[in-house]
């Protein structure tokens, strides 16, 4: 049974989005990097899914608080109240269907539209696994998260491929941004400055800072 | 039953007929010729044929087993529902199991129900609410009779099922055949030159340029032909991912190929008469259920009409709930967020404490977790056999299947109280996303039936 209370070990909490098309693996990217799981047949998403998973970066520890979220036209209304407070973002294709590629524009401009602008977001080809199938090249995915500055990095949740590296890179990225920010004015980073960019919202659904010890899991 | 505010265009007006063949005894199976149809592809008895004793995973395999014996067996009754009623026709047989008996009386209780020619619609929600028994196609027909889909009387059965059956293959064939198609028969068009000269050219259909395939014209029959292949792409990856645990639904054997077929055509027609909503992401899994019961019914007539069946049901079954799915109608008063508020009212009279708890303290919203309850009808919450049953008791609420659904999940959150009140955000959501599979679903059903009853609002619109 265990304990019913999360882990409240962590000197920062930032919460990650999971958007792109429908069957690209999103479910599965959050459920391999969590709880190292994968599972060929999951079931679609509906509305939204969540899931923690603390890193250790330098000294600090971070927990990262995942939103994968329905990717349907109907159920964006509803999401968008999970951009709220989101400070990164893993935007996923299949490497296999290049639509899902060519759709990366579409949550790339949601993406603007309802967070943050110096959110930290990765472009990430999912199923690498799939090499005899695959449709989009790396080096065109490469160019246009160049063009678009935005990070990328191929994957495979099947294989448990730079799942991993994909979090954790995103997550030690806005961990620099946060902590150089506090740096340069001078702060306890611990509590942040007027004027932060990251935005740092409530307690609750929101990405935050604390002061404690580490955590395990 | 069915409540107002539903924009569904073709609601099945009548109920349809047949088959409590399986239940009373000596009667006599009859092939009605009409309702094979087009449906001709679904052969009687193949799903079952097809449908391996273990198929449905090993969840609780022997529990399972029932769905797919042709005959009931008392041995095989979900031991667990213990529902003592008083036996109508004294089946006398001493078991050693409490539960057993329990359930051979719920089985003679519901049999002779459906034996009788008019059917009392009140004692069959009665019996219903407390569970309906696996296996022997009893729940197909209960489920049938308690969505309006059949009529109380029994006489009529036959050929309402024969009509609606009809009704369904000729919107099958007038909506979801492809242009192509058009030609070969004269509904759509006139299209086969009637001449028939030896040594001139070969008979060509007749279309007009608008609907020529290569024609850009957005009324053009290609046009809006192909203007579902996303909405079929979408259906068909939903439709692998749908109770992937079950090898009725998931895998590639031809039978699940075949149920996915079915209730791949069951979503697109129903997407093609609700250009509002269209397929919404979810609409695979509320039809799941009644798609599965139908088609494992021991009647070989009803197996094979299953997904005209389903269809019909599934239109009935969100008649009062269509609304969920449908973006625009978010903020009114009859969309899923004026259902989630209903349901935080729900839970603030029943159980002040923890509705602060979790709506103040934690600050759990129900739209992270209750959204989904609500638009899957639970679904997506428990394991197979524990949605039949919720479903029973959904579907014999004479307050309507949404006013039991606020209950249930309103039992839900009540039945974690002591883990919710000692979790913090992240664990109490995590909890609330991924329902714990060891909660006694009877329990939760009680507690559910016995809410106090803040659900006036539902019921006076009725």
């Amino acid at each position: 049974m265990g304990t019913y209370r999360a882990d409240d070990d962590y000197d920062y909490l930032f919460k990650v989005v999971l958007i792109g098309d429908s069957g690209v693996g999103k479910s599965n990217l959050l459920s391999r990097f969590s709880r190292n799981e994968f599972s060929l047949e999951s079931k679609s998403t509906i509305g939204v899914e969540f899931a923690t998973r603390c890193i250790r970066v330098d000294d600090k520890v971070i927990k990262g608080q995942i939103w994968d979220t329905a990717c349907q036209e109907r159920y964006r209304a509803i999401t968008s109240a999970y951009y709220r407070g989101a400070v990164g973002a893993l935007v996923v294709y299949d490497i296999t269907r290049h639509i899902t590629f060519e759709n990366v524009e579409r949550w790339l401009k949601e993406l603007q539209g309802h967070t943050d602008s110096n959110i930290v977001i990765m472009l990430v080809g999912n199923k690498a696994d799939l090499r005899h199938l695959r449709a989009v090249s790396t080096d065109d995915a490469g160019s246009f998260a160049e063009r678009e500055n935005v990070f990328f990095m191929e994957t495979s949740a099947l294989e448990s491929l730079n799942v991993e590296n994909a979090f954790t890179e995103v997550l030690t990225r806005i961990y620099r941004v946060v902590s150089r920010k506090a740096l340069d004015i001078g702060e306890d980073p611990v509590m942040p400055p007027k004027g932060q960019t990251i935005n740092v919202g409530s307690k609750d659904d929101v990405s935050e800072v604390k002061s404690v010890g580490c955590c395990s899991s | 039953m069915l409540k107002g505010n539903h924009k569904i265009p073709d609601r099945p007006r009548k109920v349809f007929p047949d088959m409590l063949g399986s239940l009373v005894l000596g009667f006599e199976l009859k092939e009605s010729e009409n309702a094979g149809g087009s449906l001709a592809s679904l052969e009687s008895g193949e799903e079952l044929k097809a449908f391996e004793p273990n198929g449905l995973g090993s969840v609780q395999p022997v529990a399972m087993s029932d769905f797919v014996d042709e005959k009931p067996k008392g041995t095989n009754l979900d031991i667990r529902s213990r529902l003592l009623r008083p036996a109508k026709d004294g089946h006398g047989q001493v078991s050693a199991m409490e539960g057993i008996i329990a359930a051979d009386e719920k089985r003679s209780d519901l049999q002779y129900e459906l034996s009788q020619p008019e059917i009392n619609l009140e004692k069959l929600q009665r019996i219903a609410n407390n569970g309906l028994p696996d296996g022997g196609g009893l729940r197909a027909t209960a489920w049938k009779l308690l969505l309006g889909y059949l009529p109380p009387s029994h006489e009529m059965w036959e050929k309402d099922l024969t009509e609606h059956r009809s009704k369904y293959a000729k919107l099958k064939e007038e909506l979801l055949s492809s242009p192509a198609r058009w030609g070969e028969n004269t509904t759509y068009a006139e299209t086969i030159v009637e001449s028939n000269i030896n040594d001139g050219p070969l008979q060509r259909q007749k279309i007009s340029p608008e609907d020529h395939p290569l024609s850009v014209g957005k009324s053009s029959a290609w046009s809006q032909f192909f203007q579902y292949t996303e909405i079929v792409e979408q259906i068909d990856r939903d439709l692998q991912r749908t109770h992937p645990d079950l090898k009725f639904f998931s895998g590639d054997t031809q039978s699940s190929r075949k149920h996915r077929e079915s209730m791949k055509n069951v979503l697109l027609l129903f997407a093609k008469l609700n250009p509002a909503i269209r397929y919404v992401q979810g609409m695979n899994e509320v039809l799941a259920p009644i798609y599965y019961i139908f088609s494992t019914d021991p009647d070989e007539q009803n197996a094979a009409n299953a997904e005209a069946d389903s269809f019909s049901c599934f239109v009935r079954l969100l008649s009062d709930s269509v609304d969920h799915f449908c973006q625009q109608l978010d903020n009114s008063s009859v969309g899923i967020l004026s259902t989630l508020s209903r349901l935080s009212d729900l839970l603030k009279e029943n159980d002040e404490e923890l509705w602060r708890h979790l709506e103040h303290t934690t600050k759990v919203k129900s739209q992270f977790y209750a959204f989904r309850w609500i638009t899957l009808l639970l679904t997506q919450e428990f394991s197979f056999q524990s949605i039949m049953r919720i479903w029973d008791s959904l579907l014999s609420n004479p307050f309507g299947i949404q006013d039991m659904l606020l209950r249930v999940c309103c039992a839900m959150l009540l039945c974690l109280k002591g883990r919710l009140l000692c979790g913090d955000f992240i664990a109490n959501l995590k909890l609330l996303q991924h329902y714990p599979t060891d909660i006694n679903i009877d329990h939760l059903l009680n507690v559910a039936t016995q809410l106090s009853p803040d659900t006036s609002s539902y019921s006076l619109s009725l």
